[in-house]
């Protein structure tokens, strides 16, 4: 028998010491692990073991000036089933037939596909939605959620835009004004386990969602439609490509109505107005299609505006003092100019005329004379001046911007073009902005649609605001071109837009679209009244309309039509 | 100092409050980690628990026959329970149930046995066999590795489908040599020789790097998961814990977490706090273990009781080194704790082992 000796025991105990060591080592480890990483470690489990799923937040809605809804939400439901949690897949089955109208194969594949959720249905009635949730199945999950719906389809389609799968804006004010509109989507949180499966004893969390603000603008739904009618009139007559009408406010940039026919269903933006075949498209092709057809041609595309933009010239010319109005001119019929002749629209010629009467007749030799007079670094710098080289700000996406000579290019030909509105592009929100700027007395104004913007209950979030700039015109130079303008509609090429006791300014202008061989023009009309006073501006623009396409002949008219419906209706007199 | 008989004092009666308390805790635990497996698997929360159960009360039976047998009996016994364990686990390496990779099972009917645990057993009976029949002078190095040769075999057969275990029984080896051993100076050399042959092992094949790359930055590799999953449970814990019960972590996050990450999951539940107070039973048990080896009646009871103290003391260390992430992850269970009835059994029964040595402490 051996003895247990010190040694023996002084070892074991050294051992034991050693073990006694590391356990306490372990003990430190595990408080870092467990008091100064805790934070760390559970936030990563939390996220691990959490699933959370949206709750959605409503939209905001567009409201019109006198607060009509003109876009709207529509509570809809998602439907979707969850595999581990079917208690009763026959029923569920017949359920999703009967309810959903789906086959009964397709709802095999749902209820039998194995994944943490299966989506069977979305953008579903909410009184289907509440009629599957008095079923009581389990394992069939019903998601609030909203659709945008346009109470008044194509109304003002270019404008208002749409929204996409996650109500998210595509285009129009409804991506312009995503972030006004969207709300801030809430959450419900689940704590599941490692397969998916929610733990029920441990109930679920929300976060609840914050909706979107409304947007008040300052189209007016009646007037919208009117000029929308007037507009589909005037394109079914002239078999025209399409007709953009444009109504606002000169003095502050309101606008109280954008046409733009063809115009779209915004509650079926994806399907083509033409009779194409999209089956043989390409993805692109039809991508582009789709691009095509929701542009807004008064803010997303350029033209030669044409005589209209004789309005500029005659402010330039007015604000140098390179022209009065009783300066005398004679057309011949045409001008020559370095070594060209640009003709008058009259061949025979104007004969003799004051600079009034040339304004009245859009004689083309009076504006190029004018536009001489100042020379292209002159005339540059008011292009300039009235703003016509920078975008005008309009609260819609996609606005183009003006297209012009460098001024270093700009010889005398091109300055006698460029005085008649041609040889360049701008927008018509462009032009309407710059004529504004100049009759309503020289403020240079933003055109826009959004007005205030306020919560569900009509309170007030934010009035909103615009930039504006004095002085692009004297108020004696605003005076006489509305003066001018006047007498174009009373006595002159606009007579067609004159109205028996209103006072009227305006011009016309027929322009062609390039290239000039295809015989293709756009005919337009610039009015505004009372011409004392513009309180209403509106701009119509026809594109490529069959047979007559002088602008005095097709497009005054329409101008016309329209504000003798809608001055009594907005109580504008004079 | 006389050896032989001498007035019987009786079991150590802290060591086998501390074993109970263990045992019942341990099942508690276990329960609680396994239910939500036991529930996905075979439909019955308690099938890990009952099974648990079985080889528990097994066991306990085990214990109390064994702490009234003759330890020196057992040890004349040693080369017998030696060879069956050489037997035994030759046989698991033909005939041995597969289980997520290794083969480390004997079926036998509706029971399985893990061979490995009865080598620990036997391996520790089998030293202090050979130390107390040397020569006490013999303190060379010669007759200290002729020592550790004997264990080869059994390190060899375990070690192919269980490496951790076959580092633990090299480990009780070398523990035990030490205590039998006057000298120090050979055992520094033993140290450095051991580290440098797990450097060695370690840097050799690229498998095990990518282990220590996966040790050094878990989440960064798909292989940490389970590693993660334990820093998440154990971090998650905090200092009190979420409560007995209410981990998340074991709803299949730490996999088969009833097994070697279950501390990950007491962490969990009982937070720093419980988990210390685990870890402070287990330093008791090592204590009263050492206060045996060195109280006992002569040097076989002192090496059985030093032999089960390391063995005791190494797997509970590894273990929470493991589940911890001190050390690169290696499969070792965590005594009286962890499921696994083969386990349990030859655990209660070295317990056992140890209250026969208690039982001959003079009072």
């Amino acid at each position: 028998m051996k003895k247990n000796r010190t040694y023996h025991k002084k070892k074991t105990v050294i051992v034991f010491l050693v073990f006694a060591a590391l356990l306490l080592g372990l003990m430190g480890r595990m408080f870092y692990l467990m008091a100064v990483r805790s934070e760390y470690y559970s936030q990563k489990a939390r996220e691990l073991h959490e699933r959370e799923r949206e709750i959605k937040a409503a939209r905001g809605r567009i409201l019109d000036c006198n607060g009509e809804v003109l876009a709207d939400n529509k509570p809809v439901c998602t439907i979707s089933v969850i595999h581990s949690q079917i208690t009763e897949p026959e029923k569920v089955k017949a359920m999703l037939v009967k309810e959903l109208g789906l086959s009964e194969e397709t709802a095999r594949k749902r209820v039998e596909t194995v994944s943490s959720i299966e989506r069977v249905k979305t953008n579903v009635e909410k009184a289907v939605g509440d009629r599957i949730r008095s079923y009581g199945l389990d394992g069939v999950k019903i998601d609030e959620d909203y659709k945008r719906t346009y109470p008044y389809d194509e109304l003002a389609s270019k404008v208002l835009g749409f929204t996409g799968g996650d109500n998210q804006g595509i285009v129009g004010l409804e991506v312009m004004y995503e972030e006004v509109l969207r709300g801030i989507n809430g959450k419900i949180l689940t704590t599941t386990d490692a397969r998916g499966v929610e733990l029920s004893a441990l109930g679920e969390s929300r976060i609840e969602p914050v909706e979107g603000y409304d947007l008040q603008i300052s189209l007016d739904k009646n007037i919208q439609m009117y000029a929308q009618q007037a507009a589909r009139k005037v394109m079914e007559e002239k078999e025209a490509q399409g007709v953009s009408i444009l109504l606002m406010n000169p003095q502050n940039g309101e606008i109280y109505a954008n046409v733009n026919v063809p115009e779209y269903d915004l509650n079926d933006p994806f399907t083509l107005l033409t009779d194409a075949d999209t089956s043989r498209m390409t993805e692109e092709e039809y991508q582009d299609a789709c691009n095509q057809m929701w542009r807004n041609p008064t803010i997303n595309d350029t033209y030669e505006p044409g005589s209209t933009f004789k309005i500029i010239t005659m402010a330039a010319g007015l604000s140098q003092g390179v022209v009065d109005l009783d300066d005398q001119f004679q057309c011949p019929g045409y001008k020559i100019v370095e070594d060209r002749r640009i003709h008058c629209h009259k061949r025979t010629g104007h004969g003799a005329e004051n600079f009034v009467q040339g304004a009245m007749n859009s004689c083309n030799p009076v504006f190029i004379e004018v536009g001489l007079r100042l020379g292209a670094e002159t005339y540059y710098d008011y292009f300039r001046k009235f703003g016509l080289m920078e975008k005008t700000g309009i609260d819609l996406p996609g606005e183009a911007g003006t297209i012009m000579h460098k001024k270093e290019d700009i010889g005398q030909v091109e300055l006698a073009t460029i005085s008649f509105g041609q040889s360049f592009q701008i927008t018509p929100i462009q032009l309407a902005t710059a004529v504004s700027s100049i009759v309503n007395g020289g403020k240079r104004v933003t055109p826009h649609f959004g007005v205030r913007v306020t919560d569900s209950q009509g309170n007030l979030v934010e009035e909103l605001e615009y930039k504006s700039r004095e002085g692009i015109v004297s108020s004696q130079v605003s005076e006489e071109v509305r003066y001018i303008l006047e007498k174009v509609v009373a006595e002159g090429s606009g007579k067609n837009a004159a109205i028996e006791g209103r006072t009227i300014g305006g011009k016309t202008a027929t322009s062609q679209t390039l290239p000039r061989s295809e015989n293709r023009y756009i005919s337009s009309f610039l009015g505004f009244t009372p011409a004392e006073n513009p309180q209403i501006l509106g701009m119509v623009v026809i594109y490529d309309p069959q047979g007559v396409y002088y602008g005095g002949t097709i497009a005054a008219p329409v101008l016309k039509d329209i504000y003798e419906n809608i001055l009594p209706y907005m109580g504008i007199e004079g | 100092m006389a050896g032989g008989k001498k007035k019987e004092r009786g079991a150590d009666s802290f060591l086998i409050f501390l074993v109970l308390l263990l045992v019942a805790l341990g099942l508690i635990f276990l329960y609680s980690t396994s239910a939500y497996n036991g529930r996905v698997k075979f439909h019955d929360p308690a099938y890990y628990f009952k099974k648990q159960l079985f080889a528990t009360s097994l066991g306990l039976m085990g214990m109390y026959l064994v702490s009234f047998m003759d330890y020196h009996f057992l040890v004349k016994m040693a080369p017998f329970f030696y060879g069956i364990s050489l037997a035994l686990s030759l046989a698991v390496l033909l005939f041995g149930e597969e289980y997520n990779g290794s083969k480390r099972w004997l079926s036998l009917g509706p029971l399985s046995f893990q061979p490995s645990e009865f080598s620990k057993a036997a391996v520790i009976l089998l030293l202090a066999w050979v130390i107390i029949r040397g020569k006490e002078e013999n303190r060379g190095l010669l007759p200290m590795a002729g020592r550790m040769l004997l264990l080869l075999p059994v390190v060899g057969l375990v070690g192919t489908n269980n490496l951790s275990t076959a580092v633990i029984i090299l480990g009780i080896g070398v523990i035990l040599i030490f205590v039998s051993n006057p000298r120090y100076l050979p055992f520094v050399g033993i140290g450095g020789a051991g580290i440098l042959f797990l450097a060695l092992f370690l840097g050799t094949a690229s498998y095990r790097l990518e282990r220590l790359a996966i040790w050094r930055d878990p989440e960064a590799y798909e292989k940490g998961f389970q590693t993660i999953q334990g820093l998440y449970a154990i971090g998650s814990g905090g200092i009190f814990g979420k409560g007995l019960g209410s981990s998340l972590q074991k709803l299949g996050f730490v996999p088969e977490a009833q097994n070697d990450m279950i501390f990950s999951i007491i962490c969990e539940e009982t937070g720093l706090t419980g988990a210390c107070l685990v870890i402070l039973i287990f330093g008791f048990l090592i204590w009263r273990l050492m206060v045996m080896a060195t109280h006992a009646p002569d040097l076989c009871g002192s090496l059985i009781a030093a032999g089960i103290m390391a063995h005791m003391a190494l797997q509970v260390i590894l273990n929470i080194a493991v589940v911890t992430n001190t050390i690169p992850n290696t499969g070792i269970t965590l005594p009286f704790i962890s499921y696994g009835g083969t386990s349990v059994l030859f655990l209660l029964g070295e317990m056992g082992l140890a209250l026969s040595v208690s039982r001959q402490i003079k009072g």
